[in-house]
């Protein structure tokens, strides 16, 4: 029977005690996930890898005062949303996805065995989706990415954007409405106006 | 429950969420409601296609382990296992006893057998020694060989790069010939407009002068 893995609490306590590998077992589990997210908020370029490491190493400068007031995912993505501010904010980086730089990025898991027309059309779709999140405000686009891709949970989204619960629904609500439309215009199946929520 | 408290929760539902009280009143409206239900069916399906969006693959791969660059430090593990695994057979021992470490090779060995036993062991050292030497020069010789690889495969992409700068050169220079042609050809065209209505200018001023003179010879 393998052992358990130690959790992202248990290493950070590690680390905290002086075990410097507990943050190499962290970076395992969470650097990928944050090149994902952060790769969805900026854009296709060669920013991503590097605002990655910039996440990770404020991570690190970080995490011995790491008070685990909240879990060390909505910490870790909090950092890598505010980078991913900067960056745009110094006008560095491409506040949006860039419709004519998607590239194909190779074969993406799940595509083996498909034929050419299959992989022309999810690559196609997939184009038309990154387009229409990135056409979405900043922080609409902040909540579906870590809700829809990251799989957050409505909690952790609350502690990494430093929001209301409530407010995580209503901007989840009004971008997935926003996308429905977007979607819509683009030929994608999708349904009515959505009416914005009442909280 | 009304459609703006079905609204207000739907998040929940959609992306599973809800605690179970919550979840069984909002899917009892659901069913009773054909408008929310459609609703919440096409959020169903926007889900579905929003995950068509995929991180690029390079993304995607996962860092593997690195594997064990140098096969001779296997090799001398595998022999520690194998000469501690070859005692332990053969009923050696290390104990602390009295604040020291005692060893004991074999079981009750005389000291003929020992020496036997010592001799054996020591040529099967010595051989397992070359062994590893081997190993490690053939490592040596992949090593050479990935170098020579390397070295190479720089040397080829210098090439298409010097290959790709001159062409770009010659790109370069085509363009500045044609561009220099051209302006020349604006500026003979320039000039002969020039010269043509300087003479023109100087014909007038001719005629003109004609025409004073003339009428100065009729006063």
């Amino acid at each position: 029977m393998r052992p358990m893995a130690p959790s992202d609490e248990e290493l950070v306590e590690q680390f905290q005690q002086g075990d410097s590998s507990a943050f190499d077992a962290l970076v395992r589990r969470w650097d990928r996930k944050v090149q994902g997210a952060i790769y969805r908020l900026v854009g296709p370029s060669e920013d991503v890898r590097d605002l990655s490491q910039e996440t990770l190493l404020k991570a690190y400068r970080g995490l011995r005062t790491f008070k685990k007031e909240a879990r060390f995912s909505s910490w870790l993505y909090q950092i890598a949303l505010n980078v991913c501010r900067d960056r745009m904010r110094r006008g560095r980086g491409r506040s949006y996805v860039s419709f004519d730089e998607l590239t194909d990025g190779g074969e993406s898991p799940g595509e083996a065995g498909r034929s050419a027309l299959e992989l022309i059309e999810s690559r196609d779709l997939s184009r038309q989706v990154a387009a229409a999140v990135a056409a979405l405000p900043m922080e609409q686009r902040e909540v579906i990415v870590l809700k829809e891709y990251q799989g957050l949970t409505f909690v952790e989204i609350a502690e990494a954007l430093d929001v209301p619960l409530s407010t995580v629904k209503t901007r989840l609500y009004r971008g997935l409405g926003q996308l429905r439309q977007q979607l819509i215009r683009q030929g994608i199946r999708g349904s009515a106006p959505v009416p914005a929520p009442t909280s | 429950m009304d459609c703006d408290a079905f609204r207000d929760e739907m998040m929940d539902l959609l992306y599973g969420e809800a605690p179970p009280a919550v979840a069984q009143r909002l899917e009892a409206h659901e069913a009773a409601c054909p408008g929310c239900r459609e609703e919440l069916a096409s959020y169903r399906r926007l889900r579905r296609g929003l995950a068509a969006w995929r991180v690029p693959a390079e993304l995607e791969a996962r860092a593997r382990p690195r594997a064990v660059a140098r096969p001779y430090l296997a090799a001398a593990a595998a022999l520690l296992l194998l000469v501690g695994g070859g005692l332990v057979l053969r009923g050696s021992e290390v104990r602390y006893e009295a604040g020291r470490f005692a060893f004991r090779l074999g079981r009750g060995s005389g000291p003929a057998e020992v020496q036997t036993e010592l001799a054996a062991q020591e040529a099967r050292h010595r051989q397992e020694m070359q062994g590893l030497r081997l190993s490690l020069a053939s490592s040596r010789r992949g090593d050479d060989q990935l170098l020579r690889t390397v070295q190479e495969m720089i040397a080829q992409s210098e090439a298409r790069q010097a290959g790709l700068f001159t062409a770009g050169l010659e790109r370069l220079e085509e363009r500045t010939e044609a561009r220099r042609q051209y302006d020349l050809a604006q500026v003979g065209v320039g000039l002969s407009y020039l010269d043509g209505k300087a003479g023109l200018q100087a014909a007038r001023t001719t005629e003109l002068m004609g025409h004073v003179l003339q009428a100065s010879q009729k006063r």
